[in-house]
C-alpha cells in the first residue's frame, strides 16, 4: 500500500533559486526507504518540505490519499509525520524525561504519553538511567537516541529521519541503525536521508538517489547497491578502488 | 555580620534595605513580561513600560471614579492587557517572526509602539503627574527590636508581585501551554516538529508579557507617580535588570531586580542618588564581560 506520495515537487526557500526541481517519491507502508545523494541535493530540503516546515512552490504532498502540502507543521504531524532533523533538535535546558514528554505533546492525553515513554525506557535502558538529566548533557549518540525515541512516543505512521548517524563513532552509528530497524519492527514506516549512503541502503528496502534537486534513480536497495554507474556516481568505490 | 545585625550594629543599612528591597518584587514583576517576551520569540519590547503605564492609568481610572482598589484592578487589568498584547503582536509583530534580523526589527517597531502610546496617553491624561492614593499608601508597620519601619504599601506590592511571579513560574513550569513556551523558548524548530503551534505560543505569550505589564501597572500606581513620557525613564532600568538576570529568564529577572533594588538603595544612601545608576551599570558592564549571557542566562541555542 502507498503511504505517501510525492508528485513534482518544486521548493526552494525565501526567494533564492529553486533548490528541488521536480521531485517524485512513493514510499510503501513498512518500508525502510533510504535517500541519498550528495551535500547539497536537497535531501534536506526534501523532508522540511513533507513535513510542512516549507511550504513547496509547486507540486503536492499525498499522504494516505490526501493531500497535505498546504498543512501546517503541527497538523502534518496529527496526521502521523513526525520528523527528527538533523541536528539540534531537542529541548536542551529539558530533562531527557520531558524531553520525551513533548515528544508526546500532540497527543494531549497525559496519561496515553506516560504509558508510551514507560514502553520508550524499556527498549531504551540509557534513556531511562538518564531520565533526570539535560538533554544537552548527553553524549552524541545518546541525544541522536532521545530524539528518535521522542518520534516514538507519538507511534507516527512514518518517521522522517535526517542523517540519523551523522558525526557519530562508528559502533554507535550501528547502535542507530538498529533503532532505525526497531521503527520498522514497531510498524512505523522511515524515510531518512544517509551521508553513509552504503550502510543506509544496507539497512533499508528501498533507495532513492537525489542530485541537483531531481531523483536520478530509484529502486530496491540491494539493486542500487549492485548498480555500477550509481557506485561510481555516489557511492565512491571508484575512488577507493583507483586509490585516489 | 550576622550577630552585628541582630545586635543592632547595623540598624540605619537594615532600615534602607527594607526601603528598597521591598520594591525590588515590583521591578521583578515589571521585569518578567519582558523577559519572557525575549525568551520565547526574541522581542526586544521597548513598549514594555509603556504597557506597564496603561495599565497604571486604567487603575487610576479605576481607583478614581469606581472607587477601585488598586491591588483589586489588577483582576481587570490583567484580562484587558492580554487581549490587548494579543492585538499588538498580531497586527505589528508577527509578521517575519522566522527572518533573521526580527528581533533589530522589533526594537524599532515597539521603539514606535511606545511614542505612539505616549502620544495616545498625553491626549488621554494631559497635565499632572498621577498616582492613586489607597489608604494604605500612607501607613507603616513596624517591626523587630529596633522597631524598622516597614511601608505597607511596599510590602503589600513586594508579596502581590512575588504571588503573581511564583504564579507564573508555576504556569510556566507544570502546565501543556507552559511546556510548550519553555520548549518554544528553548529550541523553536523542535517545537514545532513535535507539534507546538508556535504561531499561538508566541500570541499567547505576548498576551501574557502583556498581562504581567497590567499586573505591574496596578501595583505602580500606587508605589510611583507617572506622566505619559516617563516610561522611558523605565526602559533602561528593566533592559539592565534583564540582561543582568540573563535574558529570558524569570530567576534571573527577580534575583536582578532584588540586586538592582538593593544596591541601588545603599549606594544612593551611602554616596548620594547619583552614584546609585552609576554602580549599577558597572556591576552591569562587569558581569557582562564575565558572563555575557547573564547570572541565569542559558547561551541563546538559536540565532
Ligand atoms: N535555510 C536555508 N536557507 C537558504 N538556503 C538553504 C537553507 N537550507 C538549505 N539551503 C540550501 O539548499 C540547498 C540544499 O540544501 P539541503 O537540502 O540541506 O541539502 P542536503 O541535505 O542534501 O545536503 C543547499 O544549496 C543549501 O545551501
Ligand atoms: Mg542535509
Amino acid at each position: 500500500m502507498t503511504l505517501l506520495e510525492v508528485k513534482g515537487l518544486v521548493a526552494g526557500y525565501g526567494s533564492g533559486p529553486d533548490i528541488l526541481r521536480g521531485i517524485d517519491l512513493t514510499l510503501e507502508a513498512g518500508q525502510i526507504q533510504c535517500i541519498i545523494g550528495p551535500n547539497g541535493a536537497g535531501k534536506s530540503t526534501l523532508l522540511k518540505v513533507i513535513c510542512g516546515i516549507l511550504k513547496p512552490r509547486d507540486g503536492e504532498v499525498i499522504f494516505e490519499g490526501e493531500s497535505i502540502t498546504r498543512l501546517r507543521p503541527d497538523q502534518v504531524l496529527k496526521k502521523g509525520i513526525c520528523f527528527v532533523p538533523q541536528e539540534r533538535s531537542l529541548f536542551p535546558h529539558m530533562t531527557v524525561g520531558e524531553n520525551l514528554r513533548m515528544g508526546g505533546y500532540a497527543l494531549k492525553n497525559a496519561r496515553e504519553t506516560r504509558k508510551r515513554i514507560k514502553e520508550i525506557y524499556r527498549q531504551f535502558p540509557t534513556l531511562k538511567q538518564k531520565r533526570w538529566q539535560a538533554a544537552n548533557q548527553l553524549s552524541g549518540g545518546q541525544q541522536q537516541m532521545l530524539a528518535m525515541g521522542r518520534a516514538m512516543v507519538l507511534s507516527p505512521k512514518i518517521v522522517l529521519l535526517d542523517e540519523p548517524s551523522l558525526g557519530l563513532a562508528p559502533l554507535i552509528v550501528e547502535h542507530i541503525f538498529e533503532i532505525v530497524r526497531q521503527f520498522k519492527e514497531n510498524g512505523i514506516t522511515v524515510l531518512m536521508v544517509e551521508q553513509n549512503a552504503h550502510k543506509g541502503l544496507e539497512f533499508a528496502d528501498w533507495g532513492l538517489v537525489l542530485d541537483l534537486g531531481k531523483n536520478v534513480f530509484d529502486g530496491p536497495a540491494d539493486t542500487i547497491l549492485a548498480d555500477p554507474r550509481i557506485q561510481e556516481l555516489y557511492l565512491g568505490t571508484r575512488r577507493v578502488q583507483e586509490g585516489i | 555580620m550576622i550577630t552585628d545585625f541582630l545586635n543592632g550594629e547595623y540598624v540605619h543599612e537594615v532600615q534602607i534595605l527594607i526601603f528598597s528591597l521591598t520594591l525590588g518584587g515590583v521591578y521583578a514583576l515589571m521585569a518578567s513580561g519582558l523577559t519572557l517576551v525575549f525568551g520565547v520569540m526574541r522581542i526586544v519590547n521597548l513598549a514594555h513600560p509603556a504597557f506597564i503605564f496603561i495599565a497604571a492609568y486604567i487603575s487610576y481610572y479605576a481607583f478614581t471614579e469606581l472607587n477601585l482598589d488598586p491591588m483589586e484592578s489588577i483582576l481587570i487589568n490583567v484580562p484587558l492587557m492580554f487581549i490587548f498584547g494579543v492585538i499588538v503582536y498580531r497586527v505589528f509583530l508577527a509578521s517575519g517572526a522566522d527572518q533573521p534580523r526580527y528581533t533589530e526589527k522589533t526594537v524599532l517597531l515597539t521603539f514606535a509602539l511606545a511614542l505612539m502610546i505616549e502620544g495616545v496617553l498625553g491626549y488621554l491624561f494631559t497635565g499632572a503627574n498621577r498616582s492613586t492614593t489607597p489608604t494604605y499608601t500612607t501607613e507603616v508597620f513596624f517591626t523587630g527590636e529596633a522597631q524598622y519601619l516597614v511601608p505597607k504599601a511596599q510590602l503589600y506590592a513586594l508579596l502581590m508581585s512575588l504571588v503573581l511571579i511564583i504564579f507564573t513560574w508555576s504556569f510556566l513550569q507544570f502546565t501543556r501551554m507552559g511546556y510548550a513556551i519553555r520548549a518554544t523558548m528553548q529550541n523553536r524548530a523542535a517545537a514545532q516538529t513535535v507539534g507546538v503551534n508556535v504561531k499561538w505560543v508566541s500570541t499567547f505569550s505576548f498576551g501574557m508579557g502583556t498581562a504581567l505589564a497590567g499586573a505591574a501597572g496596578a501595583l505602580m500606581s500606587f508605589l510611583f507617580s507617572f506622566f505619559p513620557n516617563t516610561h522611558w525613564e523605565w526602559v533602561a532600568l528593566l533592559l539592565s535588570l534583564i540582561v543582568l538576570g540573563g535574558m529570558g529568564s524569570l530567576v534571573g529577572a527577580v534575583v536582578g531586580a532584588f540586586l538592582l533594588a538593593g544596591t541601588a538603595g545603599l549606594v544612593s544612601d551611602a554616596y548620594g542618588p547619583s552614584w546609585s545608576p552609576l554602580t549599577f551599570y558597572a556591576a552591569l558592564f562587569l558581569i557582562l564581560l564575565i558572563r555575557p549571557q547573564g547570572l541565569f542566562g542559558k547561551k541563546l541555542e538559536m540565532t
